[in-house]
């Protein structure tokens, strides 16, 4: 009897998600014109992980990770399958609210809703946690006791000090030592070098992309970015990366064509905040559909995702775990950290680079990190002088007309800052 | 143009590294086969105790010319050491602290020691931060005492009198320059104790111990010898001279380390000081590893006379650890 109502529920909710995801698909799709050819295949791998789910059946472990900071150069080299498992899913964080407390971020509810209504005990072989927010980290124990296999990989608090750095090294040196535990194969020079080469092979062609949406006037929808960087989520490092391929070398014809989906009116945001994680498009699509333009964000599901590289000097594991290590700790921009100065610098930094006209933060309500910082980050802003837009949300569609009124306000009011601005430039011109 | 500096800034700059200091360690330990005499007054350790080396090491003048009565150094003979100081400011100027990096013979050395160790596949060895910060400050010590020593060995000190003439040139017997490069022209006479008075005694025992060290060390944890030393130091002093700088643009940096992570020295602040410009410490050996294991475009930089002849490039970077076997 229980078993059958399970099965239902199971039904029920994973009808609503592809629901969910193909509306907003949908959306991306068909409200925006121009959209390059080579997005279709990051369109078609989204759409599939809803239809059909995309754990992959070729008889490889699976190991399911969380947050930006866990290696997957390791997973690689031990010949498993990373996947990200962060839900971006509103179907699936109702079915977590109903066992989850009340202030829970929606991304987390959205993780444990999905981990409760599908059995996938025996599908992932692992699920990684980092101990980033207070939130993610009690998620391990709740999932131990779903009966998952867990590990909590344990991250410092602060990294501007060489013992933070130490004990982060430790700690990742500790998971290659479980990973080849568990899956029974060994990490060696030779293959975790080749899992370099591949993550970095993705990061380079990431590197690239990023520097394409530098053009101003754009010659991609921040939507799309997004969806790149989800696609990865999920998909194998090497289609993924010749498919991104292939978007790179479409938008630089569209630059060197002089080619632009927007013109030079158009105002330039950037997004920081809580990570868009897809189906939940909600704040990028309002903001793209009021006439801005996301030129690029600072969110752990999008370009921080790939965008650091890690650099061994001594080709040796006692060199290159270290050196991996580093690279996932010392320039993250996660709110866990203090003191977070770097995001500041960061952000300082990516508004000059492309251009920015304003900035949107995103906080999911309930993530009291992204929402504590915002006060942080908010007069930084003011002093530079760039104006910033803050939207407390989640994944409901509740807020949506809202919202929509106050962003379009804010595009509003920037338009009419960059009209005058591009008149003052002529004038003294 | 641009292509030419594409080329350059793609290239592997620890290889032309391990050549470029092959060659100079040649002209320096070999040079005087050659006929080649580079000069006096080196800002590096061409150890005059080799028989035909190719020039001579600053310090063993420096520490000559201040064994002098104190009215004697401060009238016209102190112009002698002024004059070879300028001499060797005007050497240090061209390639500033890279005459560590590319051209010190000791320097290259402790780096074969390091390559050696790599191909055993022996890890090196980790301190902790704090700790070594404190042993580096031996060096400063070093170069007071390599001029306070023959400074009292001509003017008395108070109750103990003059020192004698067995504490001549202090720093170069216990210098691994002098017992470790005449080796290679097949002379071991350096590597004895002298027992002709308890001071040289002591000494040459010194010298010995140190000798011994300067082996274990560059063995397990790179330039080892090159914290404590003295020449760096001095060349410290004058690094605002130099043509040769290394260049930070903070604004671009992430702070990720890579840096920090491919420096020898292990300075902490190539990475983590976001606000100078001129990035150079007092360990810094230019050699500029730094710079090739940067990620960020035209983050670090390395600039003759103002002009960027080498810079981190996002190409660079990844051509680089792409190759890396
Ligand atoms: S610091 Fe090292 S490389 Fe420089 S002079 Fe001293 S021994 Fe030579
Ligand atoms: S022993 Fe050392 S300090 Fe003395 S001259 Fe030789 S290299 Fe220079
Ligand atoms: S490698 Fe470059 S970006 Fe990274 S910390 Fe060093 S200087 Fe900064
Ligand atoms: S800071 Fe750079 S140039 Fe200086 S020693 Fe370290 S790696 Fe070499």
């Amino acid at each position: 009897m229980e078993k059958e109502r399970f099965e239902k529920v199971r039904k029920h909710v994973r009808s609503e998600a592809a629901l969910e995801a193909g509306d907003v698909l949908n959306k991306i799709k068909d409200n925006f014109p121009d959209n390059p050819e080579g997005m279709n295949y990051f369109y078609d791998l989204l759409s599939r992980q809803f239809s059909e789910g995309i754990l992959p059946k070729n008889g490889k472990k699976v190991i399911g990770t969380m947050c930006v900071q866990v290696p997957d150069e390791l997973i690689l080299a031990v010949d498993a399958i990373p996947i990200r498992v962060c839900s971006g899913s509103f179907p699936y964080d109702n079915a977590g609210a109903e066992f989850m407390p009340a202030k829970t971020c929606s991304m987390i509810k959205a993780i444990m809703g999905l981990f409760s209504v599908e059995n996938y005990q025996k599908k992932f072989d692992m699920l990684v946690i980092p101990t980033t927010c207070d939130q993610k980290k009690k998620t391990t124990e709740m999932l131990t006791d779903m009966g998952y296999e867990t590990y909590s990989l344990s991250l410092p608090s602060r990294k501007d000090n060489d013992n933070s750095r130490h004990y982060w090294q430790n700690s990742v040196k500790e998971f290659a030592a479980d990973l080849m535990k568990k899956t029974g194969k060994k990490i060696t020079t030779s293959n975790i070098k080749k899992a370099i080469d591949l993550k970095n092979n993705a990061r380079y062609e990431f590197r690239r992309f990023f520097n394409l949406r530098k053009k101003s006037p754009s010659v991609i929808y921040g939507k799309d970015a997004f969806l790149v960087a989800n696609a990865y989520f999920v998909d194998e490092v090497e289609s993924w990366t010749s498919a991104l391929k292939n978007l790179n070398d479409e938008l630089e014809k569209r630059v060197n064509k002089n080619f632009s989906i927007v013109n030079q009116k158009t105002p330039r945001f950037l997004f920081t905040g809580s990570p868009p994680i897809f189906p939940n498009m909600k704040i990028p699509l309002l903001v793209e559909e009021a006439g801005g333009l996301i030129a690029v964000d600072e969110v752990c599901s999008s370009s921080r995702l790939l965008y650091d590289m890690p650099a061994y000097d001594e080709g040796a594991l006692y060199d290159m775990i270290p050196a991996i290590a580093d690279c996932y700790l010392k320039p993250c921009t996660c709110p866990c950290f203090v003191p977070n100065e770097e995001r500041k610098d960061k952000l300082a930094n990516l508004i000059d680079l492309f251009n920015i006209d304003g900035v949107i933060y995103q906080s999911f309500s309930g993530c009291q990190l992204y929402e504590m910082e915002q006060k942080l980050i908010g007069n930084f802003l003011m002093e530079k002088g760039i104006p910033m837009l803050y939207i407390e949300s989640d994944y409901s569609k509740e807020d949506t007309g809202q919202l929509s009124t106050r962003i379009e306000a804010f595009i509003e009011s920037i338009k009419i800052k960059k009209k005058s601005d591009l008149k003052g430039k002529r004038a003294t011109k | 143009m641009n292509k030419f500096k594409k080329y350059i800034n793609n290239v592997n700059i620890s290889r032309f590294r391990f050549w470029f200091q092959i060659f100079a360690f040649i002209i320096m330990v070999y040079g005087g086969f050659l006929s080649i005499d580079i000069g006096e007054n080196l800002p590096t350790f061409s150890c005059p105790y080799i028989d035909k080396g190719g020039g001579t090491c600053f310090l063993m003048g420096l520490q000559h010319r201040f064994t002098l009565p104190i009215d004697q150094l401060i009238s016209f003979r102190g112009l002698a050491v002024l004059t070879s100081v300028l001499f060797f400011v005007s050497w240090f100027i061209f390639f500033n602290k890279a005459w560590c990096g590319y051209i010190c013979p000791l320097g290259t050395l402790q780096d074969w020691f390091t390559k050696l160790r790599q191909k055993i596949g022996i890890r090196y060895s980790n301190y902790s931060e704090a700790k070594f910060k404190k042993l580096k400050k031996i060096k400063y010590i070093l170069l007071g005492l390599l001029i306070l020593i023959p400074i009292f060995m001509a003017n008395s000190i108070p109750f103990i009198g003059k020192l004698s003439h067995d504490w001549a040139v202090p720093f170069c017997m216990i210098c691994p320059g002098r017992t470790v490069l005449p080796l290679f022209q097949g002379d071991a006479s350096q590597l004895v104790i002298d027992y002709g008075s308890k001071t040289k005694m002591i000494f040459t025992v010194l010298g010995m111990a140190i000798t011994g060290m300067f082996f274990a060390g560059a063995f397990f944890k790179k330039r080892f010898f090159c914290f404590f030393c003295p020449m760096s130091a001095l060349q410290f002093i004058f690094k605002k001279l130099g043509f040769l700088r290394l260049i930070k643009d903070g604004t671009k940096c992430t702070k990720c380390g890579d840096c920090y992570r491919a420096c020898d020295m292990g300075i902490r602040e190539i990475a983590d000081d976001i606000e100078s410009k001129d990035i150079i410490k007092d360990d810094c050996m230019m050699c500029f590893k730094c710079v090739a294991a940067c990620p960020e475009e035209k983050c670090l930089k390395v600039n003759f006379l103002g002009k960027t002849i080498y810079e981190a490039t996002e190409e660079g970077f990844y051509k680089r650890q792409k190759g890396k076997k």
